[in-house]
């Protein structure tokens, strides 16, 4: 059971933390992005469809990537550069993206609801020879796919460079302080379309796991609101990446604990808010912890 | 309006075209809604009626507004597919008494409104009854050692628990002893959700999965295949959709339903102010013809599905439906 149920959150987690990074990412160089879902949507759809164009999962990623960073750019110039509000700019394309792939579905393939391609691709599932057969950490490790992977690699990797090296800082600054960045020759807005795009290239990755790492299929309510979750992750990880898989990680696992104890009989209307329940005592508990030790430190 | 006078049965292209409103999910879903249009297409065929399908982004929400414009668009009957436009079909039929109205799976009040029901939980005490025997035949490839079967719905409704109080039911006539695992997906179009659900079913011993989920339950038919398992389909015929590994699907005939609405209105015969109802007597629901899986299954098996079939025809075997009888003591807690 613990087997099934840590394979199963490890599976889940990884699209809310793809997206929670890329919008960490986004949030530090002073974007709230709300169209993460439009991003992800828009690699979910891509992803499927270059995978049964050219049958290699590795295209397909790459063209997730491409078309999640450029959904990314489109939302970010329309905020630096035509100074739209980022909330309302957000939800509008995530409602324009979801209607224009609907369009695409009806229009080309004469369906507006699911599609299923000849030929896809799938994801390869890592399995690891040795882990495999060792409890808990088998199923925690083996069998995973390579954007699993990468989104856990991507949490030092995100702390190191926002932290220590030169691009980390800029971004920061171009976030905190606009004017001062500019004095010192930066280009903020520039920085902060960067940002974006990196935040819309992981989304399109975490669309991508979505349709061609778990089922082969797309739907145009497939993202089902992934985005926010993740936005709710890196929002109380409080811009630290660590915090922010704990979140993540922390949804999955409670989501997949009530798929697992709905199949034994549990009310389904209790399980289905366990997840969300968790994370919110979880993050308010770290709030709760994080303000006293600022007041003690005041003292 | 003068033509319309002349109008007989035999000028059936006289008379005002027909609408045929999507619900949730869309066109393309390959279940619910494509069977309808299906049956919507081959009427205006028969019928030679001029007819076009009606979609939105926001079905839920713009009920009433759909089918305001298309009363306003000089549609003479509108067919609406949407479980929940109830209160919008009464409202809206109130006030364009010239429009006829029909509503599926909801009986609404009103002169103009004919409703269509499906009997889905006697089609899937079929469904029921027949997993719980294969599940019981561990020699049979991809069934566990113990008799489990499971059934995923989209959301906890009465509409929905009406197909798994059938499937409990027809599983436990077979069997008393045969474990159902019950869960809902709470959404109706997230594949990956269903999939992961079925796969926790599968671990926890199940070898068969109904699906009552739409779009989500794509993802149940793919879990299947993935894991040598079975699923079972719904609304339409999905045993194509994972060749051999989806045993069999329940049928709800909604092109029969809408085929026989539009036939009606084209004779001058529509059922306004009445219910129909469709059930195994009627052809309007059943199990699919099992073309990929029926050699798997033992004949004696399906003999006896045939036999409980002709049982709930005749009245012998009265399934339960949650929609009018509410919920059976027996209902797993």
């Amino acid at each position: 059971m613990i087997d099934y149920v840590l394979a199963a959150a490890a599976l889940l987690t990884t699209p809310l933390l793809l997206t929670a990074i890329g919008g960490l990412i986004n949030r530090l160089g002073g974007i709230v992005n709300l169209g993460l879902e439009a991003m992800m949507l828009t690699g979910a759809y891509v992803a499927l469809a270059m995978s049964s164009a050219t049958q290699s999962w590795l295209v397909a990623l790459l063209a997730a990537l491409a078309a999640g960073g450029a959904v990314g750019l489109l939302f970010s110039l329309a905020v630096t550069r035509l100074e739209a509000n980022e909330i309302v700019a957000g939800v509008g394309l995530n409602v324009a993206t979801a209607g224009l792939i609907g369009f695409i579905l009806k229009d080309y393939y004469h369906s507006s609801g699911t599609i299923r391609l000849p030929d896809v691709v799938m994801l390869p599932r890592i399995v690891l020879p040795g882990v495999a057969q060792i409890p808990i950490a088998g199923a925690i490790l083996s069998g995973k796919d390579p954007l699993t992977w990468l989104s856990w690699a991507l949490v030092p990797i995100t702390a190191f460079v926002l932290s220590r090296t030169r691009a980390g800082l800029r971004l920061r600054a171009a976030g905190a302080a606009r004017e001062a960045a500019t004095a010192l020759g930066l280009r903020p807005l520039a920085i902060r379309d960067a940002s974006t795009i990196v935040a819309g290239a992981l989304a399109g990755l975490a669309g991508a796991q979505l349709s061609i790492g778990v089922v082969g299929v797309f739907s145009v309510g497939m993202s089902g609101g992934r985005a926010f979750i993740a936005l709710a992750a890196f929002y109380f990880g409080r811009n630290r990446p660590g915090l922010t898989a704990v979140g993540a990680a922390l949804f999955g696992l409670f989501d997949a604990i009530q798929i697992y104890l709905q199949g034994r009989g549990v009310a389904p209307e209790l399980m289905q808010m366990l997840p969300y329940i968790v994370v919110l005592v979880v993050l308010t508990a770290i709030g709760v912890g994080e303000r006293k030790r600022r007041l003690l430190q005041g003292v | 309006m003068a033509l319309g006078l002349v109008a007989s049965a035999a000028w059936a292209a006289d008379k005002a075209p027909v609408a045929l409103i999507i619900a949730q999910g869309g066109l393309g879903d390959q279940s619910y809604n494509d069977l309808a249009d299906k049956g919507f297409k081959k009427a205006l065929g028969e019928t030679k009626l001029e007819g076009k399908e009606v979609e939105s982004k926001d079905v839920v929400a713009q009920g009433e507004n759909m089918l305001r414009r298309a009363a306003d668009g000089g549609f003479g009957l509108i067919v609406d597919l949407e479980y929940s436009h109830g209160d919008a079909v009464k409202t809206v039929a109130k006030d364009y008494p010239k429009v006829d109205f029909s509503i599926l799976n909801l009986v609404e009040p009103g002169a103009n409104v004919a409703s269509v029901l499906f009997k889905e939980q006697e089609g899937s005490y079929l469904a029921g009854a027949l997993a719980a025997m294969v599940a019981s035949d561990p020699k049979i490839k991809g069934i566990g050692p113990k008799p489990i079967i499971g059934v995923i719905g989209g959301t906890k409704s009465a509409g929905i628990d009406k197909f798994i109080a059938g499937y409990i039911q027809g599983a436990h006539d077979v069997d008393p002893k045969v474990e159902v695992k019950v869960a809902y997906s709470n959404n109706f179009g997230d594949p990956a959700i269903g999939h992961q659900m079925a796969k926790a079913m599968f671990d926890e011993g199940a070898s068969i999965v109904y699906q009552v989920a739409g779009g989500t339950g794509i993802g149940v038919i793919q879990a299947a295949k993935e894991t040598g398992h079975y699923a079972i389909g719904v609304d339409t015929d999905q045993d194509a959709l994972a060749k051999g590994h989806v045993l069999t699907s329940m049928i709800k005939r909604t092109d029969l339903a809408v085929e026989t609405v539009i036939k009606d209105y084209a004779e001058d015969k529509f059922p306004g102010g009445q219910t129909v109802t469709l059930g195994l007597k009627e052809d309007g629901v059943g199990l699919s013809p099992m073309t990929y899986t029926k050699d798997l299954i033992p004949a004696a098996d399906l003999a006896k599905i045939d036999e409980m079939k002709k049982k709930i025809i005749a009245g012998e075997i009265k399934v339960w439906d949650v929609t009018s009888q509410g919920y059976p003591s027996w209902w797993p807690k």
